[in-house]
């Protein structure tokens, strides 16, 4: 049982005061009667009047209250409040929708408002902090998750068809999974191929120390290069080389398109790789590898059974941090053609569509978050019992 | 038995070992002492190769150690240094079945010998096999260091201070049971250390070096008498080598029966070295003490000018 000192959690007083705030004085929602007219923005107690609006501040005052003499128990009871609001946001918002639909409006949409973005990163923030003052472990975290993604699938599947981002997506579903699809066969190509070609440099740099400098100053500089300009230098030679190879082109291979937007991504990823791959053999304890040598292994059994091994949590946070940054710099290269989710934050953009821009920017953000979750788990595994 | 003639070890332009002769016979525990600095541990280190040697010859059982392949070789010689170099992915038992493993022991007799080793150096099997090192307190981590060292049973043991790093009372501790086990076993011994103390307290033979050379060797008892330098001398600890060497004499040896008196009040072990009971003496202010046995029953007296007297027997 975790001990909890017998003090007010002030971060969760704050959250829950924050909450109170931007629930009364932010816009929650907006309906507008069809895509291209800007929504009319409406307050909660606008939707569903002062009295309901204050009575379902009760959960975040109950929150806050049990945060102010805190013990482990009350911590769980307000884990699960804060579980709840999570899970019941979805369904308010569908409440919101049958309040606000004008049967004369088919096509009407609802936006999400400042005040639902702002409790939900509020709310997420207090579930975090609550998750590690209970000490729960990671599975109990996913769990926990369950109930959430159980409401908004159902709101989702019955009631919130007018949701403006729901709109969005039903308007292209396909379009939608196969850019997931690609953004993560990009992503993974990209990692694949600077964790082969990462390592293999790291391992001629301790082979060849004279590599070091030179090999580290050219992917810094790498790494300096802007996103966009890369995209772009890489546009002029690619462009040329496909014309003169046809098996190139024959590929795919184009100034435009996943051709360079891969090339670029094993770029960033490389250093990031190289480096933790690099230091991670090198900060191996001396006398454990001595030990090894002096014991009988061959410099191969040391290698991989006792270097290799010890290496490994710090090389996939290498992985896990390139994974993070491939993941948001795909979206970039939609720019140049090479699809994913990119491509939906640029249309939205060039069509002043804020939802088609939050299609494309949040299943990023969860990928992302996922991606980093369950690497790090993987990490966390192997260091399980291992090296302190 | 390990023999080396006339071994010099240059590093670039600096000579680390300087033309050194050293014998070490079959069931002798040797210990080089000396500064840091003064080669002690690059020679160990040249016996199994982790340093290749530049000038001389080394053998090993009358071999030159270069005739043998370096991993065999290495498999054939215990090795135990100072911060352990235990895996720290692997546990206890997989640590010290480690040579076994790679001379390819079939699996329960690899088990079988871990299981030996562990109760020999009092790990309990249950307790400690599926531990990993970080679990372990210092002188737990040393003893599976040791226990890794002798697990395929070789001849030979290297020890590179293996108790450096240790506090006073678990090295003291695992420095008797180093004896008892020495004892038992009759491994060849080289061991290596700048603590005077635990070379006196372990050693058949002493072989003190500084700047790369051997400036000399032989019994303990001998060196303490004649030293031949004064380098020697401060290193055998200067004007406390009268303590040093009557730390090396029990008190069994030069008690004597009762007298006629009565028996003297202060009581000390027939275990105890002659340096503990003139402590005892001093801290008391007695010139007498009672000799007991393990179970504490009077078996003789020791005086103090039999203490001092007895320097020339």
């Amino acid at each position: 049982m975790t001990i909890i000192p017998r003090r007010s959690n002030r971060v969760l007083l704050c959250l829950m005061l924050a909450g109170v705030l931007s629930w009364l004085m932010l816009d929650a929602v907006s309906m507008a009667p069809n895509r291209i007219v800007p929504g009319t923005p409406h307050r909660a107690h606008e939707v569903m009047g002062w009295w309901l609006s204050l009575l379902s501040l009760l959960p975040m005052l109950a929150i806050a209250a049990l945060a102010w003499r805190p013990d482990t128990g009350r911590l769980r009871v307000a884990l699960g409040l804060l579980v709840l609001l999570l899970a019941a946001m979805p369904l308010w918002l569908a409440a919101a929708v049958s309040a606000l639909a004008d049967p004369s409006m088919p096509q009407a949409r609802l936006g999400i408002g400042p005040a639902l973005w702002v409790l939900l990163f509020l709310w997420l923030l207090g579930v975090i902090e609550l998750r590690t003052r209970l000490g729960l472990s990671r599975p109990m975290g996913w769990l926990l998750l369950v109930p959430v993604l159980l409401g908004w699938w159902l709101a989702l599947s019955r009631w919130l068809e007018p949701l403006a981002l729901y709109r969005e997506y039903q308007g292209r579903s396909d379009q939608f999974i196969s850019a997931v699809g690609h953004h993560l066969a990009l992503v993974g190509a990209a990692v694949g191929a600077s964790l082969v070609v990462g390592v293999s440099l790291a391992l001629a740099m301790r082979r060849f120390p004279g590599l070091r400098r030179a090999g580290f100053g050219v992917l810094n500089f790498i790494q300096t290069i802007p996103s966009l300009a890369l995209f772009g230098l890489l546009l002029a030679p690619l462009a040329w080389l496909a014309g003169r190879f046809d098996w190139l082109a024959s590929l795919g291979v184009s100034g435009i398109g996943w051709a360079p937007a891969w090339l670029a991504l094993v770029g960033y990823s490389l250093l990031p790789m190289v480096r933790n791959t690099y230091v991670a053999l090198e900060e191996v304890d001396p006398a454990v590898i001595e030990s090894a040598r002096g014991m009988g292994m061959s410099r191969r059994q040391a290698f991989l059974q006792v270097r290799l091994p010890l290496a490994l949590p710090v090389m996939l946070e290498g992985v896990r941090i390139t994974t993070v940054q491939a993941i948001g710099l795909t979206a970039v290269a939609a720019l140049i053609g090479a699809g994913g989710l990119g491509t939906f934050i640029f249309q939205g953009l060039g069509q002043a569509a804020m939802d088609l821009v939050l299609l494309g920017a949040l299943p990023i953000i969860a990928l992302a978050l996922v991606a980093d979750a369950l690497l790090g788990a993987l990490t966390e595994r192997l260091r399980h019992g291992g090296a302190s | 038995m390990i023999e080396l003639f006339d071994v010099t070890k240059r590093f670039g332009s600096e000579t680390a070992v300087d033309g050194i002769s050293l014998r070490v016979e079959k069931g002798e525990f040797c210990a080089l002492v000396g500064t840091s600095g003064c080669g002690k541990s690059t020679t160990l280190r040249m016996i199994n190769r982790l340093i290749e040697h530049s000038e001389g010859e080394i053998h090993l059982e009358g071999q030159p150690v270069r005739s043998f392949n370096e991993e065999s070789l290495r498999r054939r010689i215990g090795y135990a240094i100072q911060n352990t170099g235990l895996f720290p992915h692997w546990t206890v038992a997989r640590n010290i079945g480690l040579v076994p493993r790679l001379l390819k022991w079939p699996k329960a007799r690899i088990l079988d010998r871990v299981e030996e080793l562990m109760g020999l150096l009092g790990l309990p099997v249950e307790e400690f096999s599926r531990k990993y090192p970080h679990q372990l307190s210092g002188g737990q981590a040393q003893r599976v260091g040791v226990a890794r060292a002798l697990a395929a049973d070789p001849d030979i043991l290297l020890m590179d201070e293996p108790f450096g790093a240790l506090d006073p009372i678990t090295r003291e501790t695992l420095q008797g049971e180093l004896r008892d086990l020495q004892a038992r076993l009759h491994k060849t011994i080289v061991f290596v250390t700048h603590d005077m103390d635990e070379a006196l307290a372990l050693a058949d033979r002493l072989v003190v070096m500084h700047q790369g050379r051997i400036v000399q060797q032989g019994r303990p008892i001998d060196l303490l008498r004649n030293p031949v330098d004064d380098f020697v001398e401060s290193l055998l600890g200067g004007m406390d080598r009268g303590l040093k060497e009557a730390a090396l004499t029990r008190v069994s040896e030069r008690m004597m029966s009762f007298g006629p008196r009565l028996l003297a009040s202060e009581r000390v072990s027939y275990d105890a070295s002659l340096s503990q009971a003139l402590s005892v003496m001093l801290w008391h202010r007695v010139d007498r003490l009672t000799v007991v046995d393990d179970e504490d029953i009077p078996i003789g007296e020791l005086s103090l000018r039999r203490l001092l007297g007895a320097r020339s027997s």
